[in-house]
């Protein structure tokens, strides 16, 4: 009798354990939006709703000047409308680009390479079968998860020392910075995004379907973009309108290519600013408590809204084929000339289309890559990245410190109210139970809010609670932002675990506690794992929610030890390699001597994430040769 | 002056080559009394022979009926005739298929061509997900049609001769995916009439079916005879039984017997296809 009650007593317990880590998104969500909304009010009153969102001039410097007013000097509608013209043409150049890609992955792409040799070299014959044995879809597979990795201030990096120097020339020689480059930047960087989650589309789509076109007469191409592709629409539709929250959102590589003025664009080449980049600008200006900070804090608000109702619209996205209006009397003519004739050059146009989309992408990342490392391996020493770091010479060692405090910090926070939460959804819903929707809902939403967001909110919120900028304030906000990472991982991975397992254990007396503990988790492991190492490529890769809540300060390696002080990540002590000249002089660009630590450090980071893809790759293959 | 008969000949010359190029999905000539035949063929997945020497003629406007228990490489030997095993990888094929007077695996063969004539209806029912009308028409769409007139007339056409008119000319604009499964594979039989093909292969087209629908599917066959050359394979030896004028017994991929069903269904003459019709195996 008492064993049962335990039993009982148990699984009650920690269901309102789990139930408490599920609401914590809830909590995250609606703190996030609310404290941000609560720290944009004054600005909102002092500067007027109005004023603020169409006024056309942002220039806080005239604050103190006579003949300026507080109302007309924080005006955010040049950056709203850069934000849209960017977000815009990025989406048709990186959306349609992934697209292609995805059908070039799904429909194109060859398994093997088909290399003859004929010679008589043992050597190069034994290449060439290594060679032939290469798969090249799990390559191509790889090529852009590593594209999705990779930090996006080093994309800020390839901006300014490749595109930007193509732009220039295009340009006549004048500056290539500006509208343009942002929008290529940004297409580069929602690609992988967008094409992996066509890819996903173009899959689900029935086989029955594309064999059904192809026993009608297709070309294989006619059947991929008449059938597939129109079938696969919502999702891509769905990718798509990822793709713009992310352009929306995205703030640091923007940042180094915009030119930085808060004016109304006027030309391909002209400088702009962003709703993110405004932030990211100004924050470092505002004193706490100023008009100029509640302002920032406003800018956010809207962003944040912004990026709610386009990641909101998914929902609106029809699953279903709904009937066309039209056709609604026939009026066949029996002497119509049925001729049927051999047409279709137009997929068969697309195809090439879709496969030089392809070999684009691989070019890029191989480019990207070989750029970095050619750049970057030359200034690697020992000194550079475990010496002693000074404010006038700094090394990386500090960086290193507390990029992995903040790792083992918010892992150690996120990792069990993440398990926690998926337990509670996988385990404990009903299917169609309206909390559980609810719950996943705010998930979402957690995932889509731009990682500036998190900064603004941790940068006052968490930075303020622990007194100042510190490596814990920057581990705090980033438990917020690989929450959602790993709820859905682990999620998917323990409604991976068949039924019956669970079947079996209650069949032997188990209680639901004991069952979820000794036979599911278990089981799920290796989705938990790969959460981990994605929420430690979120974190090494992250730098605007970094930025003002661990800091951008060079410091000393004692410094870096305690994580009360402020210490930067990795990518953000790259981000202040471009950052600092420019706060010393806007004209100089990236100087020499911080390009070099540049491009050392971006090695680094690189071989981090590839590291960091490898071990998931790995983990997913394990999964795979487990079950075949 | 003395270019003048020269300009008189290209014209006619002009006039056959376009056509030769417009009618290139008609490279097929069905006037023969055989509308298929197979030839020596070996088929081969990978290092698997799945195929052993199959030898068979199919006559004109007539139903042939495949029949075996599961794996005997029926399905697989109603691919190759227009060729879906292509799609498999590692898939070998020797031997001859001659459909309309040409070998389908020369190397010059226009698949297009070949799948125009020669239809597929699948075990599951596939209609895209796009609206009744749309399904017709896709096939049609693909091959040059756009006159909205003549379209109209082929859905009309291909609905009627499906027998399913009545049943939806009052939801073309609806999606195919809210019909029934039975109407789904009738609507699959329509598409592929649509661009008039002189053969439809179909690949146990009711299995999926309850046997309401699997009874329209066959009157449907039936009444299709006289126009097109079916192939079917079935697990159902009624069905067969029913609805064929040939028949032909597969066995761990040889074509153990072939004849009028009558006579296979009646007084087989191989004792293995004795001993799976009186269902002592399969």
């Amino acid at each position: 009798m008492i064993k049962i009650n335990k039993t009982k007593v148990q699984d009650a317990f920690a269901k309102y354990i789990f139930i408490v880590c599920a609401c914590m998104s809830i909590v995250a969500v609606f703190g996030i939006i609310g404290y941000i909304l609560y720290a944009s009010v004054p600005a909102f009153r002092d500067i007027g709703v109005f004023n603020f969102l169409f006024g056309t001039l942002w220039n806080h410097g005239l604050e103190d000047s006579d003949r300026w007013d507080i109302t007309q000097i924080y005006g955010i509608l040049p950056m709203f409308v850069n934000s849209i013209i960017v977000t815009v043409m990025s989406v048709v150049i990186g959306g349609a680009i992934a697209i292609f890609t995805a059908c070039f992955m799904v429909f194109w792409c060859p398994d093997k390479f088909h290399l003859r040799y004929a010679g008589k070299n043992k050597a190069v014959a034994k290449f060439v079968a290594w060679f032939n044995k290469i798969n090249l879809r799990s390559i191509f597979d790889q090529i852009i998860k590593l594209l999705a990795g990779i930090p996006s201030v080093i994309y800020g990096y390839f901006g300014l020392s490749v595109i930007v120097p193509i732009l220039s020339a295009i340009n006549g020689g004048n500056t290539g910075l500006g509208i343009l480059a942002c929008s290529l930047v940004l297409a580069i960087m929602i690609l992988p995004t967008v094409a992996s989650l066509t890819k996903n589309a173009l899959e689900a789509v029935p086989e029955q379907y594309y064999e059904g076109a192809l026993a009608l007469g297709n070309t294989k191409a006619q059947a991929a973009f008449n059938v597939v592709v129109p079938a696969a629409r919502s999702g891509i539709i769905s990718a798509l309108i990822l793709g713009i929250g992310r352009a929306v959102g995205e703030t640091m590589a923007v940042n180094m290519v915009s030119g930085g003025r808060a004016l109304f664009p006027t030309g391909l080449f002209s400088f702009i600013r962003t709703l993110t980049t405004n932030i990211v600008m100004e924050m470092s200006e505002a004193k706490t408590g100023s008009t100029l900070e509640s302002a920032l804090f406003a800018t956010g608000f809207v962003l944040l809204v912004l990026v709610l109702l386009i990641n909101l619209s998914i929902n609106l996205v029809p699953k279903e084929f709904k009937g066309k209006r039209g056709h609604k009397v026939l009026k066949g003519d029996a002497n119509a000339d049925i001729r049927f004739v051999k047409k279709g050059l137009v997929p068969e146009i697309l195809k090439y289309v879709a496969i030089a989309c392809g070999a684009l992408i691989a070019f890029t990342l191989v480019y990207l890559i070989v750029f970095i490392l050619v750049n970057g391996i030359p200034h690697i020493t020992w000194n550079f990245l475990f010496g002693e770091s000074t404010r006038t010479t700094p090394t990386l060692l500090p960086s290193f410190i507390s990029t992995g405090y903040i790792i083992l910090i918010s892992l150690a926070i996120a990792l069990p109210i993440g398990i926690g939460a998926a337990i509670y959804l996988s385990e404990y819903s009903k299917p169609g139970s309206k909390v559980v929707s609810v719950i996943r809902t705010f998930i979402d939403t957690l995932a889509g809010i731009p990682s500036i967001i998190f900064g603004l909110f941790g940068s006052l919120f968490f930075a303020g609670l622990l007194g100042g900028r510190c490596t814990l304030a920057g581990a705090f906000t980033m438990v917020l932002v690989i929450l959602p990472t790993i709820i859905r991982s682990t999620e998917e991975s323990l409604r991976a675990v068949p039924m019956s397992l669970r079947e079996a254990s209650y069949g032997l007396g188990a209680g639901k506690f004991r069952t979820i503990f000794k036979v599911v988790l278990p089981n799920a492991f290796a989705g938990i794992a790969t959460a981990t190492v994605l929420s430690i490529g979120r974190i090494v890769g992250e730098s605007a929610a970094l930025v003002y809540t661990a800091g951008m300060l060079r410091t000393t390696v004692p410094n870096a030890l305690n994580p009360m002080n402020a210490a930067p990540t990795l990518t953000v002590f790259l981000y202040m390699c471009w950052a600092e000249p420019m706060a010393a002089n806007p004209a100089m660009g990236v100087a020499e001597v911080g390009l070099n630590q540049a491009y050392a450090t971006a090695v680094v980071l690189l071989v981090i994430t590839a590291i960091l893809n490898l071990l998931v790759y790995l983990i997913e293959r394990h999964v795979k040769k487990k079950k075949g | 002056m003395f270019n003048f008969k020269k300009k008189e000949a290209q014209p006619s010359r002009e006039k056959k080559q376009p056509k030769e190029k417009g009618n290139k999905l008609e490279i097929f000539d069905f006037s023969g009394d055989t509308a298929i035949s197979v030839r020596d063929v070996d088929l081969y997945y990978g290092n698997f022979q799945a195929l052993k020497k199959i030898s068979l003629e199919i006559p004109k406007h007539q139903i042939t009926a495949m029949i075996g228990p599961s794996g005997c490489g029926k399905s697989t030997l109603l691919k190759t005739l227009n060729r879906m095993n292509d799609l498999v990888e590692g898939c070998r094929v020797e031997g001859k298929i001659i459909i309309g007077g040409r070998d389908i695996y020369a190397k010059d063969t226009d698949l297009s061509a070949l799948r125009k004539n020669v239809g597929m209806v699948f075990q599951k029912p596939n209609p895209f997900p796009m609206s009744v009308y749309d399904n017709i028409c896709y096939a049609p769409r693909t091959f040059g049609i756009r006159a909205k007139s003549a379209l109209d007339e082929i859905v009309e056409r291909s609905l009627k001769q499906a027998a399913m008119w009545d049943e939806l000319k009052d939801r073309l604009n609806k999606s195919a995916l809210g019909l029934s499964g039975g109407q789904q594979q009738r609507l699959c039989i329509a598409r592929a009439l649509a661009v008039q093909p002189e053969i439809i292969l179909m690949d146990e087209p009711t299995s999926a079916l309850d046997p309401i629908s699997t009874g329209k599917i066959e009157e449907l066959c039936l009444s299709l005879r006289d126009k097109v050359t079916i192939v079917i394979v079935t697990h159902n030896m009624q069905q067969a039984a029913r609805i064929a004028d040939k028949t032909a017994f597969f066995l761990l991929g040889e074509m153990v017997e072939y004849g009028d069903t009558e006579q296979v269904f009646s007084a087989p003459k191989d004792k293995r296809c004795e001993d799976y019709i009186t269902g002592r195996f399969g």
